[in-house]
C-alpha cells in the first residue's frame, strides 16, 4: 500500500543524483522540479499539477534522479515503492498509456538532439548502410540474410544510388542460395572482399574457413547440437581432416531431429570419400542420394562428382555422361559447377 | 503472461535464421515474443556483433515509436520464432488490455530515454580524449552491476570486450580518430589495448578526467 506523506514548505522530497526508487503522487499543495536542459544549459522550472505523478522515469528506469524537487507549499503526497506502482497502475492503464505518451515523447525528442550531434546523421546513412548490411551477408555466405536485405534496399530506395548494384545482388544472393544453400558454395563477388585478401597465407584460409561455419551455426540454429555438430565437422573438412569429418558428418546423417542438417551431412560425407579417394563409395554414397532425394538442393554438385569419381576410375564415357548433365541442370554459364564441369568436358574430349 | 489469443490478427511466425528486420531498415512496427529466440546483432567493421538475446515475453523494436528512424541493429529468430506485431496507430489496442506489456514497454522506454541522454552528454564533450574515455564510463556504468556480483572486491581495474569501432560508434567519431586517442592511452599506460577488448587501468581515474573536461553549465 501507498503511504501518505506530508512535507513542509522549502523541504526538498529529493536532490538530483540522489538514488532512491520511490514515485509520487501530488495531493495537496506546491512542488517544484528543477533540472538544467541539457541542450540550452539553461535552469527549468516545472510545477507539478494535483494528481500529477513525478519520480517516475528514474524509479523505473533504476537510475539516479535528474532533477531537484522542491516543495514550494506544504504537500500531502502518496509515496509508492516500484511494485505498487505498478500494482496500482496494473488497474489503470489509461494511466500508463499517458505515461508511454509523455515518454514517447521525450525519447522521440532526446533521439533527436542525439542524433544533430552526430557528424553523420543517421537517416542519411541509412540506405548505405542497409547495402553495406547486405554486402557483408553476401560475403559471409549467409545468401538468405543477404537476399532479405537488398530486397528491402529494393523495396525502400527504388532509384536509390546502389539500385543496380543491389539487384544484381539480390539475384547473386537468390541463385547461390538455391544452388549451394546457405554458408556453401565458391567466394561471391572478389572484388568486395578487403584487397589483398587472396595473398593470404594456407593459415589464415583454413582459418577463415572455420569462422564462416561459426558464424552459420550461431545464426541460424544457436542451441541446436545438431548444427554445432555438423559445422565442427565442416571446419574438420576444410581443414584436410577428412577421415575426422566423415566420422563427424555420419553423426549428424544419423540423426533425425533436423532433416535440413541430415540433408546436407549426407551430401558432405560424399565430399569427404571424395577426399579419402575411395571412388567406389562415393559412386556408391551419391548413387544413394539420387535415388532418395532426386530434389537434394545439391544436385548439380553430386552430379559433378559422380564424375569425378568415375574420371579417376578410368571410366570416361560415364563419367561425360554425368558431366553433361550437369550442365544440363545448371543453365548458367557462369556458376561455378557448370564451368567445372565444362572444363572437365573438355579436358575429357566429351565437349 | 496474460491472455494474447485476441491478438492472433497480430501474430507472425520467423523460421530459424530468417531476419525479422535489418539495421538500417526504416522501423515502423515492434515485436514482443511470444516463443522462440530473437538475436540482436550490429555488424561493427567486418564482424557481426551479438548484442543481445532475447526471448518471451520480451519486447523488440521498440524505437519504431520514432517514426522512420533507421533500425539501429538486426533482429533474427534463432528458433521458430512466434511474435506479435504492432505499429504506432495499433500498439494502443494491445496495450489497454494487457497493461503487464504497457508496463514493460514503459520501463523500456524510461531505460531508453536515460540511455539517450548519456549519449548525448557525452557527445556534447568536444575534447576527443574525453569523449573517448567517456564511453569506457557509459559502457562502465551499465555493466558495473554485472562486475560488481561477479567479484564483490571491485578494483579500480575495467575490462571491455570491444573494439575500436565499436568505441568510435559511440563516441560518434571516425576509427582513425579513435585510433589515435587509444593508442595515446595506451602510450600513456592508462590503458592495454587488445584484438577484441580494452582494459581500462583506472577508472576513476577517467571519471576525474572526464569531468574535468565538462563544460561547466551554471
Amino acid at each position: 500500500m501507498p503511504k501518505a506523506a506530508v512535507f513542509r514548505a522549502n523541504s526538498v522530497i529529493y536532490f538530483q543524483g540522489d538514488i532512491e526508487e520511490k514515485i509520487y503522487v501530488l495531493q495537496k499543495g506546491k512542488i517544484q522540479l528543477s533540472y538544467v536542459d541539457m541542450e540550452t544549459g539553461k535552469k527549468v522550472n516545472e510545477i507539478i499539477q494535483t494528481g500529477e505523478f513525478f519520480g517516475v522515469k528514474s524509479a523505473l528506469g533504476h537510475y539516479p534522479r535528474e532533477e531537484n524537487a522542491v516543495v514550494l507549499e506544504d504537500a500531502a503526497v502518496l509515496v509508492f515503492t516500484v511494485p505498487e506502482f505498478e500494482q496500482f497502475a496494473s488497474q489503470n492503464t489509461r494511466i500508463i498509456l499517458k505515461m508511454l505518451k509523455v515518454f514517447s515523447n521525450q525519447l522521440r525528442r532526446v533521439h533527436r538532439q542525439v542524433e544533430n550531434l552526430l557528424q553523420n546523421p543517421s537517416m542519411g546513412n541509412a540506405e548505405n548502410g542497409l547495402f553495406r548490411v547486405g554486402e557483408y551477408y553476401l560475403k559471409n555466405k549467409m545468401y538468405s540474410q543477404a537476399r532479405y536485405v537488398f530486397s528491402r534496399y529494393l523495396t525502400y530506395y527504388p532509384s536509390g544510388k546502389l539500385i543496380e548494384q543491389a539487384s544484381r545482388y539480390l539475384e547473386a544472393a537468390e541463385q547461390t542460395l538455391t544452388r549451394y544453400g546457405d554458408g556453401k558454395g565458391p567466394a561471391l563477388f572478389a572484388n568486395i572482399d578487403q584487397p589483398g585478401q587472396s595473398e593470404k597465407t594456407e593459415s589464415d584460409k583454413s582459418q577463415n574457413a572455420q569462422t564462416n561455419p561459426q558464424t552459420q551455426a550461431s545464426d541460424s540454429a544457436q542451441n541446436s547440437v545438431v548444427a554445432k555438430k555438423y559445422y565442427d565437422a565442416i571446419s574438420l573438412l576444410n581443414q584436410g581432416k577428412a577421415k575426422e569429418a566423415l566420422a563427424a558428418f555420419k553423426t549428424v546423417a544419423d540423426q533425425n531431429d533436423d532433416l535440413d542438417f541430415k540433408q546436407k551431412a549426407l551430401f558432405d560425407i560424399g565430399r569427404c570419400l571424395l577426399a579419402l579417394s575411395q571412388w567406389e563409395s562415393v559412386i556408391k554414397h551419391f548413387t544413394g542420394i539420387i535415388q532418395s532425394m532426386p530434389r537434394h538442393p545439391n544436385m548439380p554438385d553430386i552430379l559433378f562428382y559422380m564424375g569425378q569419381a568415375y574420371e579417376k576410375k578410368g571410366e570416361k564415357e560415364r563419367a561425360i555422361g554425368f558431366y553433361k548433365k550437369v550442365l544440363t541442370m545448371d543453365t548458367d554459364e557462369d556458376s561455378p559447377i557448370h564451368i567445372k564441369s565444362k572444363k572437365a568436358l573438355t579436358a575429357l574430349g566429351g565437349a | 503472461m496474460s491472455d494474447l489469443s485476441n491478438f492472433s490478427r497480430f501474430a507472425r511466425t520467423f523460421q530459424p535464421g530468417e531476419i525479422i528486420f535489418s539495421e538500417y531498415e526504416p522501423g515502423d512496427s515492434f515485436y514482443l515474443i511470444q516463443s522462440g529466440k530473437v538475436k540482436i546483432t550490429k555488424i561493427v567493421g567486418n564482424i557481426e556483433k551479438n548484442i543481445d538475446i532475447l526471448q518471451p515475453p520480451e519486447i523488440f523494436g521498440e524505437m519504431a515509436i520514432l517514426e522512420g528512424a533507421p533500425r539501429s541493429a538486426t533482429a533474427t529468430a534463432i528458433d521458430t520464432v512466434k511474435v506479435l506485431e504492432f505499429n504506432r496507430a495499433n500498439f494502443e489496442i494491445l496495450m489497454m488490455g494487457n497493461p503487464q506489456i504497457a508496463l514493460r514497454l514503459l520501463r523500456l522506454f524510461a531505460k531508453r530515454i536515460y540511455d539517450q541522454k548519456r549519449r548525448f552528454m557525452l557527445l556534447t564533450l568536444e575534447d576527443p580524449q574525453a569523449r573517448v574515455a567517456d564511453v569506457f564510463l557509459m559502457l562502465d556504468e551499465t555493466q558495473t552491476a554485472i562486475n560488481q556480483a561477479m567479484s564483490p572486491d571491485l578494483t579500480e581495474s575495467r575490462e571491455f570486450h570491444i573494439t575500436v569501432d565499436d568505441v568510435a560508434h559511440w563516441a560518434g567519431m571516425s576509427s582513425a580518430d579513435v585510433q589515435a586517442v587509444l593508442s595515446h592511452f595506451s602510450n600513456q599506460r592508462r590503458i592495454e589495448l587488445y584484438q577484441n577488448r580494452i582494459i581500462v587501468k583506472n577508472i576513476n581515474e577517467f571519471v576525474r578526467f572526464v569531468n574535468s573536461r565538462r563544460k561547466k553549465i551554471d
